[in-house]
């Protein structure tokens, strides 16, 4: 079935009420103010990013650590590795049972990536972000608040599909990672008005689709 | 899910946690139970002529609203702070909650913020001058931005005012008013007349004449300087909307200079500011303005070389009682 959520499937939740200084320090945060952790790996990595983006948008949180993995899921380190540790920290415990939250349900109800053809050998990530988190934000140099398309998919697929994002509506690039990343996918972020930017989205998704259906055409 | 989450910074206590430090709470509306990206994805699907239909979601859990939280202060604890207060409307004495302002600090901050935004945004009208018998002059500057950037065109009339106040105004008045917006219009139009008649029944009660009312637009403390030249007044005496502050938009300056000539700096000059219903009250300003001008005139000078020692009233050292602070913000 094409274009059928594909789940993220969550392998591992878990916090660190008090986590060591050095610890934190090493994972990128601030220990004077990210006492606790909120750990998590994830079998998908570009959803979880958003998802980490939307729990700083439900608790005072901040993302210290988001990495994907060489090689993907297919590929992990372990049973529970997936393709991504993200780490959430704050100065108490709650704030990060507040994020983990918003994170985990926007994982279960909102990103995921999507089968591009019946058998799900092509994914696509065509995901729109209605209002963009401090975390996500930042890292694409946007305002808070702003709205962006996350399309993510396989390097020659993902090529086709930017270029018919772009065609197809009025969105500039903020981001371009083109092939190879540490999961072989090639993303790119694109923001503009939100309505231009679910066009670009559908579009980079029914790009995506067709690559998937006629690949050598 | 909704994505439309929108940020409210919001300064808050909980009464079981009486040490906390403000916590920042987010307000989440949520427009719709669905992912947006599901739904565009979904219409896609539909349209590319899948017919297998999808399984429906999973049911998304409701997703509560924070509670609307309210941080107020601890107990004042700082009797010295607490009575300082009183005597002042800057802020001492408004306490914290954790490293943070209270809420009603906050919101009061806020307010008298955009009190101030608004008089320097406000604009004289162009008619204004004329209903209220003025006459009307503008300076060399031609729109409101321009006003704010570039001071130096703010003290000089353009050429047809220039020609109008030589044609029209009375010539060697012993005072020239001036009435201008400065940089608050709203406290020009809200007391400006006002103070003007004040001020010249006050002088001419003191025996000086006064020379015709004149309003200027766009205009800067040093115009005073050109127009009582042109004039030949013995005294200047501009009356202009001042530099808002926190809470106090509508305040009035006054300026008075001897002898107004261009190239007088501001050591020539006597001032009188917060003229306003919480501070120096029109009645008493319009006094001390009048026996300014006749100390110059007696004395001969202005600024720092007049001795204010010699003049009565207007150099009257009584503390007034503490302005109170307009609460703008809750009840």
């Amino acid at each position: 079935m094409i274009l059928e959520p594909i789940t993220p499937r969550v392998l591992s939740v878990r916090r660190l009420p008090n986590a060591s200084a050095a610890m934190v320090r090493a994972y990128g945060g601030d220990p004077d103010k990210h006492r606790s952790l909120g750990l998590v790996t994830v079998d998908q990595d570009d959803p979880t990013y958003v998802a980490l983006d939307e729990a700083t948008k439900h608790a005072p949180i901040d993302v210290i650590f988001a990495k994907s993995f060489y090689a993907g899921a297919a590929h992990a380190s372990g049973r529970l590795s997936g393709e991504i540790l993200g780490v959430i920290a704050a100065t108490e415990p709650e704030a990060i049972e507040a994020g983990l939250e918003a994170l985990l349900r926007c994982l279960e109800h909102d990103a995921c990536f999507y089968a591009a053809d019946p058998k799900a050998t092509v994914t696509v990530f065509p995901h729109v972000i209605t209002s963009l988190g401090e975390y996500l934000s930042r890292e694409a140099s946007l305002a808070p608040g702003e709205p962006m398309a996350y399309l993510v998919a396989p390097p020659l697929e993902a090529s086709i599909g930017l270029d018919a994002a772009l065609k197809a509506a009025d969105v500039r690039a903020v981001r371009v990672q083109t092939p190879p990343t540490e999961t072989n996918f090639a993303a790119a972020w694109l923001t503009g008005e939100l309505a231009e930017c679910e066009a670009a989205a559908v579009a980079y998704a029914q790009a995506v689709v067709e690559v998937a259906a006629s690949p050598r055409a | 899910m909704s994505e439309s989450g929108r940020w409210a910074d919001r300064c808050v206590r909980r009464l079981d946690e009486p040490d906390r430090a403000c916590t920042r709470t987010v307000a989440v509306v949520s427009s719709s139970a669905v992912s947006r990206t599901r739904q565009l994805i979904s219409a896609l699907r539909d349209a590319l002529g899948s017919a297998e239909p999808l399984p429906p979601p999973p049911e998304v859990p409701e997703v509560p609203a924070p509670p609307a939280r309210v941080y107020t202060p601890r107990p004042e604890k700082h009797a010295f702070a607490a009575e300082a207060a009183k005597h002042t409307t800057a802020l001492v004495g408004i306490g914290h909650v954790g490293t943070r302002y209270a809420t009603d600090v906050v919101l009061q901050f806020q307010a008298e913020l955009a009190v101030a935004h608004e008089a320097v945004d406000a604009e004289l009208p162009d008619d204004w001058a004329a209903q209220q018998g003025f006459l009307g002059l503008r300076t060399r500057v031609t729109d409101h931005r321009e006003f704010l950037l570039r001071p130096d065109l703010g003290r000089r009339l353009d050429d047809a005012s220039l020609e109008l106040l030589r044609a029209r105004a009375i010539k060697q008045p012993d005072v020239q008013i001036i009435v201008a917006d400065g940089l608050s219009a709203v406290a020009c139009m809200g007391s400006g007349k006002a103070l003007h008649d004040a001020v010249a029944q006050a002088c001419q009660a003191r025996g000086l004449s006064v020379g015709t009312p004149v309003a200027a637009r766009f205009a800067r403390v040093w115009l005073e300087d050109e127009i009582g030249q042109e004039v030949g007044a013995k005294v200047a005496m501009i009356l202009l909307g001042e530099r808002p502050g926190l809470g106090t938009g509508d305040g009035l300056s006054a300026y008075v200079v001897y002898d107004p000539k261009l190239g007088n700096t501001d050591g020539d000059r006597n001032m009188i500011s917060n003229i306003h219903a919480r501070g120096i009250p029109v009645a008493d300003a319009a006094a001390r303005l009048a026996s300014l001008a006749a100390g110059m005139i007696a004395q001969r000078t202005s600024g720092v070389r007049l001795d204010l020692a010699r003049l009565g009233e207007a150099s009257e050292r009584t503390p007034r009682p503490p302005q109170v602070r307009q609460k703008l913000v809750g009840s």
